[in-house]
Formats: C-alpha cells, sequence, structure tokens
C-alpha cells in the first residue's frame, strides 16, 4: 500500500519540479540538466520502493506510475486548462525583430538558444528570423522572415 | 457494412499572433505560472531552512532530553523521527535506578510497535510483557550505567511513549512524531 502511495505522490512531485524548473527538457537537453533528471529519479526511487526489493512491489510502483501517467494523460486532453497547467503554453520568444523580453526572462533563455534552433533550420542570423516560438515540449520553433 | 471512422472539420481554434500564425500563446495564463513559481520557490527555500534546521527530524530542533525529577534516568531522543529510519533513544541511569545489582526499566509497548526497536544495547538480562509496555532486567553496578535503544519507526504518525524505572520511579512521558 505505502509503495502505491508513495509512487502516486512521487510522480505528482516529480511532475511539479520539472514543470517548475526552467522548460528545456527533451531536444534541449543540456549535461547540466542531465545531472538534475538522474539524480532526482535516483532519489525518488529510494523512498518510492523503501527496503521491499521485491519483484511484486517493483511491479506494483510502476502500474501504478504508469496509470497516473494514463490519468494526466487523459485529463489534459479533457480539461485543456489542466494542460497548460501540466505542459504550460507555447510562448512567443522573437516577433518581428523584437526580443519578447517578458517570455525570455521568465523562461529563462538566451539568444543563443534561439540561434542554436534557427541554425537546425539553416538560418545563419537572428535577423532572419521572423518567429521563434518556445513551444510546450521545450523545443523551439523558428520561422524565418519572407524572403 | 462497416461504420465510417468518426470525423471532426477542422476549425482555425488556435489563437493567433499578429493574426498570422497559429500559436494558442497564453501570456495571462503564463503571467500567474509564473507567479505561482515564485510562491514555490520561496516555500522550497523555507521547507530546505526547516529541514537544516531538523525540523523533520535528524537534527538539532528533533533532539530532546527528559529528566526524571527523583534522578533515575536521563533520556536523549528524537521527538521527531522519520519512517524506517535509524536512530538511538540513550538512558543515562541514575545511583537511585540501581536495586540490588540491577536495573529494571519498564517501556512503553510503543517502542517496540510504532518506534520498531531493533536492538538494545547491552543486551537485557531478561525481558517481561507488563501492562501496556515491556519491563527489561539489565545487570548494573556503576551509576553511570546507560542503555541504548536502536529505534526504526515502522510507521508515520505522532505515538506516545513512556518510561520508568521500577520500583517506584518517576514515569517519563513524551511524544514522537515520525515523519512519513
Amino acid at each position: 500500500m505505502y509503495t502505491i502511495i508513495h509512487a502516486m505522490l512521487g510522480y505528482f512531485f516529480l511532475l511539479l519540479i520539472v514543470r517548475v524548473l526552467s522548460r528545456r527538457p527533451g531536444g534541449q537537453l543540456t549535461l547540466f540538466e542531465f545531472v538534475i533528471v538522474f539524480l532526482m529519479g535516483g532519489i525518488i526511487i529510494l523512498s518510492t520502493v523503501g527496503d521491499d526489493r521485491s519483484e511484486t512491489n517493483c511491479t506494483c510502483a510502476i502500474i501504478t506510475i504508469a496509470m497516473m501517467h494514463q490519468i494526466v494523460a487523459w485529463l489534459k486532453g479533457r480539461f485543456p486548462r489542466f494542460g497548460a497547467v501540466v505542459d504550460g503554453t507555447p510562448l512567443v520568444l522573437l516577433k518581428d525583430g523584437e526580443w519578447q523580453n517578458e517570455a525570455m526572462h521568465g523562461m529563462r533563455i538566451d539568444p543563443e538558444d534561439v540561434m542554436a534552433a534557427a541554425r537546425g533550420v539553416g538560418l545563419k542570423s537572428l535577423t532572419q528570423i521572423r518567429y521563434a516560438v518556445l513551444e510546450r515540449n521545450g523545443a523551439i520553433s523558428i520561422i524565418p522572415q519572407k524572403k | 457494412m462497416t461504420k465510417p471512422p468518426a470525423t471532426t472539420p477542422v476549425q482555425d481554434s488556435v489563437s493567433k499572433v499578429n493574426d498570422e500564425i497559429a500559436v494558442g500563446e497564453d501570456l495571462k495564463f503564463q503571467r500567474k505560472w509564473w507567479r505561482f513559481e515564485r510562491i514555490i520557490w520561496v516555500l522550497f527555500a523555507i521547507i530546505v531552512a526547516l529541514d537544516l534546521s531538523g525540523a523533520f527530524g535528524r537534527g538539532y530542533l528533533a533532539n530532546s532530553r527528559m529528566r526524571a525529577s527523583d534522578h533515575t534516568m536521563d533520556v536523549k531522543y528524537e521527538h521527531i523521527e522519520r519512517f524506517s529510519t535509524s536512530s538511538i533513544l540513550k538512558i543515562r541511569f541514575g545511583p537511585a535506578a540501581i536495586h540490588d545489582g540491577k536495573i529494571k526499566l519498564y517501556v512503553s509497548q510503543s517502542f517496540v510497535s510504532e518506534l520498531g526497536n531493533r536492538r538494545i544495547i547491552p543486551q537485557p538480562e531478561s525481558s517481561e510483557v507488563a501492562a501496556s509496555g515491556i519491563v527489561y532486567t539489565f545487570p548494573a553496578n556503576s551509576y553511570k550505567a546507560s542503555v541504548a535503544f536502536a529505534l526504526q519507526p515502522s510507521r508515520p504518525g505522532l505515538f506516545p511513549i513512556a518510561l520508568q524505572v521500577l520500583p517506584g520511579g518517576e514515569q517519563l512521558r513524551s511524544k514522537v512524531f515520525v515523519m512519513p
């Protein structure tokens, strides 16, 4: 029973931590952020399984986490506002040659991060970007200036 | 006849920037979220400060001490424990605790059940079941005798503890909170 409660609490706690950390997972995961992901995962497992290392316990913990994930995914689809809380919303970082300072500072994103995404689509300079959008998955989408 | 797959016509429902690009940005929500994040970080800082001070166990604020006014014993323990985490409760006996070269110590049942007594150092000579507790007998020839209980709480919660030197010593009572 404790494992299931701990797994549920651990899931929501990690969700909160990852959410309040800057949104740069997935494609833009740096070595610095890898440290956080592995360390937090390692620590949370200790309280989740405790000193019960049986297959029964680990199986129950994995099933619980899978179910939590499924429930959260369903709630996200059912209630868009809940989806915004869990995943955030896209944010415009650069618009018509102007940095959107509130979004850049709020999300702790540097122009270098935007330029890295721009290079990915073959652009050579920030001035060639018409829009840069920080997506919900942490990736930065680039829309080039019209030619 | 097989039922055709369900379809929904596409609508331009995602909000646009400059009336040009569909992004779905919600700056109003985002501002609320940034405010929430600031509160969370302050809360996290408070939690870390409380943990450093021992408010969640294993630190300065968690340590406690009780002394019997009849000088039979002096108990050092942690009144904030952590679930499934080892700790030591140490009892130092005074000369009034020794009768015929022995010390008889009564401890409440919570020591064994909720606080998970794992080991007693030194091992008692004998143990007897008493009313809602256990009586341990230790051989003693020095008034500086001390006994340690290695505890490992089996569940979270608030549990009363009681200790008494028999016969007739003052009963010390306290409560131990076990953090989840």
